[in-house]
């Protein structure tokens, strides 16, 4: 069997390792667009901070290929798949033949279109060689646009690097996607003490400079600066799957097995769209886990052992100097237009906070700083079983009392949620 | 299908009396004080120390740490234990979090993360099971597949029997 990947993200390499590692039988080649053996884009940021040196950033070796054989075409993105001739092209006019063929190429920066994005001191740190070219830039003052979570660690970065930091979020509070105002407006208070300015609620009209960036203007200010580092969101790659007829939607779709609607094709990774693991909507959640689950499940399919995927799950982290926050499921603005009683359960306790989101009962998501985040695992067992918290607080005493048969984590549970033994 | 498990520390909290002497040897072996803190398991206690439970690394089959982690810095030692690499960890805590046990331990000293690693280096049994033996709280497992079968049983059973909404159980 010739399995052809396109990729060498973390999604295409745990499809290709593997596969390997099951079936010393098949060829297995990957196609990159990049010229880098396999690394963490989490990672980039840190390695721009100068936390950890850039060798930290790689999740393989150029020998790990070699040790496995699996072949790796570098500086080939791939341009066009005929589903009938079973051949993808790359750019340079090659042609690569394959008996299944696995999508796993990721998505790409959101560049918005805004006027002299193109000029020099424009970065981004989503791709490695982007990355290196921030970390061998020099500047003083740097505007972030976008406050996702890379934004925020981007901004983290430049700030141990020495530069003055601007953070600009369109919407009205930082990490809309992961936080609600409550959690992101403390969030951003420990930004603004850390010395990086935030400004939400505020539209990036134009970068100025001749050649080099010199300022952004915003609606409401201009802000100098030398570097602008882009980090607003990424988009899945569908246009390749889409000119090849397959089906697509946000993202590729796929079937239960992952698999495309053409024969013999899979996808995996921050390409496809899939459904959330506990509501089992349509969802996609772009994180590196998910990533790595689906191209199990991916590789599973190739060799002829059925997998199912389950679905992905939202869990994401935000950590800057010596803030911790963590999130997981769904924000309040993601349940606002679905039906069901709403129920927030607060804890503010200085420092600390923890914010859960009960929907007619149950655990549907919920944030933390701080401390609270040490047991922040007990609330997403609890949403991946669907407890019923009203229960737990029915039965309290029963729970609490000394010699209980209840496991412990129900009492801990009971605990954070403000409980009193 | 018979499947190999990875050795991890089982824990029959029935039997903790919440002394502390595991966090004790363990911080001593590892670094070479007596720091709760700075012990790879930690001890919950609940109403006074009538309910104790002792909280450590499983060193899950199917890590949801390793796959969280943003620096892989989370990874499974030859010795089957899951453990942070210190080189490259950052202190981001994601494994904590995604923890369903909330194991790993932050080191006070660094603000990396701490998790059981079986006293791989140690000749003698994990210390703390050491430290336990008394009480007999604590004990290794390794693919020990009828031990491991009963206790996912007994989760099972926990799951349901326990599940608030059927009401209070006798």
């Amino acid at each position: 069997m010739n399995v052809l990947i396109i990729g060498n993200g973390i999604a295409g390499n745990e499809v290709a390792f593997f596969l390997r590692r099951a079936r010393r039988d098949c060829r297995v080649t990957i196609l990159s667009a990049e010229r880098f053996p396999e690394y963490d884009p989490c990672s980039l940021p840190y390695f721009i901070g100068r936390d950890v040196p850039r060798d930290s950033v790689f999740r393989k070796r150029w020998q790990d290929y070699h040790a496995h054989q699996i072949q790796l075409v570098l500086d080939h993105p791939a341009t066009a798949i005929d589903p009938e001739a079973r051949e993808v092209t790359t750019a340079d006019g090659m042609k690569f033949g394959y008996d299944r063929l696995v999508l796993a190429h990721g998505g790409s920066l959101f560049i918005p279109p805004i006027d002299g994005i193109d000029k020099e001191g424009v970065h981004s740190c989503k791709q490695l060689a982007a990355a290196d070219r921030l970390d061998q830039s020099s500047g003083s003052a740097a505007v972030v646009i976008g406050s996702g979570a890379i934004g925020i660690e981007a901004a983290e970065a430049l700030k141990k690097r020495g530069y003055a930091v601007t953070v600009i979020e369109l919407l009205d509070w930082i990490m809309p996607a992961l936080f609600d105002p409550e959690t992101a407006q403390r969030l951003k208070l420990r930004l603004e003490g850390c010395g990086i300015r935030v400004r939400t609620s505020e539209k990036v009209l134009r970068l100025e400079g001749a050649q080099r960036v010199c300022a952004v203007v915003t609606d409401k200010r201009r802000i100098p600066c030398d570097t602008v580092v882009i980090a607003t969101g990424v988009v899945p790659g569908k246009a390749l799957a889409q000119t090849a007829g397959i089906d697509v939607q946000r993202g590729i779709r796929v079937d239960a097995h992952l698999q495309t609607n053409a024969a013999g094709i899979f996808a995996c990774g921050d390409c496809v769209e899939t459904v959330d693991a506990c509501t089992g909507e349509d969802a996609m959640f772009q994180l590196k886990h998910n990533a790595i689950e689906q191209a199990r499940v991916v590789a599973h399919n190739l060799i002829a052992e059925p997998a199912t995927y389950a679905g992905a799950w939202a869990f994401a982290r935000a950590h800057f100097f010596d803030t911790h926050a963590v999130t997981f499921g769904k924000t309040t603005r993601a349940t606002q237009c679905e039906l069901g009683q709403l129920e927030i359960i607060e804890r503010d306790e200085g420092e600390d906070y923890l914010r859960i989101i009960l929907k007619e009962g149950r655990v549907v998501g919920g944030q933390a700083i701080g401390r609270f985040g040490d047991f922040i695992g007990l609330f997403i067992g609890a949403m991946w079983r669907k407890d019923d918290i009203p229960g737990i607080r029915e039965n309290w005493s029963l729970i609490a009392r000394s010699g209980s048969p209840h496991p412990w984590t129900y009492r801990k549970l009971g605990e954070l949620i403000g409980l009193k033994s | 299908m018979s499947r190999k498990t990875n050795p991890f520390i089982l824990v029959d909290s029935d039997k903790c009396t919440g002394c502390g002497l595991c966090e004790m040897a363990c911080s001593m072996l590892h670094h070479g004080i007596l720091s709760p803190h700075r012990a790879r398991l930690r001890v919950l206690r609940f109403d006074n120390g009538r309910r104790n439970v002792p909280v450590v690394c499983q060193a899950c089959e199917d890590a949801p740490c390793i796959k969280t982690c943003p620096m892989n810095a989370r990874r499974r030692s030859e010795h089957q234990a899951v453990v942070t690499d210190e080189e490259r960890c950052i202190g981001c805590r994601a494994c904590v979090y995604i923890c369903p046990f909330g194991a790993p331990v932050v080191n006070p000293d660094n603000g990396k993360t701490l998790t059981c690693d079986l006293c791989a280096d140690d000749d003698t049994h994990p210390w703390c099971v050491q430290a336990c033996r008394d009480c007999g709280a604590l004990k290794v497992v390794a693919c020990e597949e009828a031990v491991v079968r009963k206790s996912r049983q007994r989760a099972e059973q926990a799951k349901t029997a326990y599940q608030p909404k059927k009401g209070p159980v006798a």
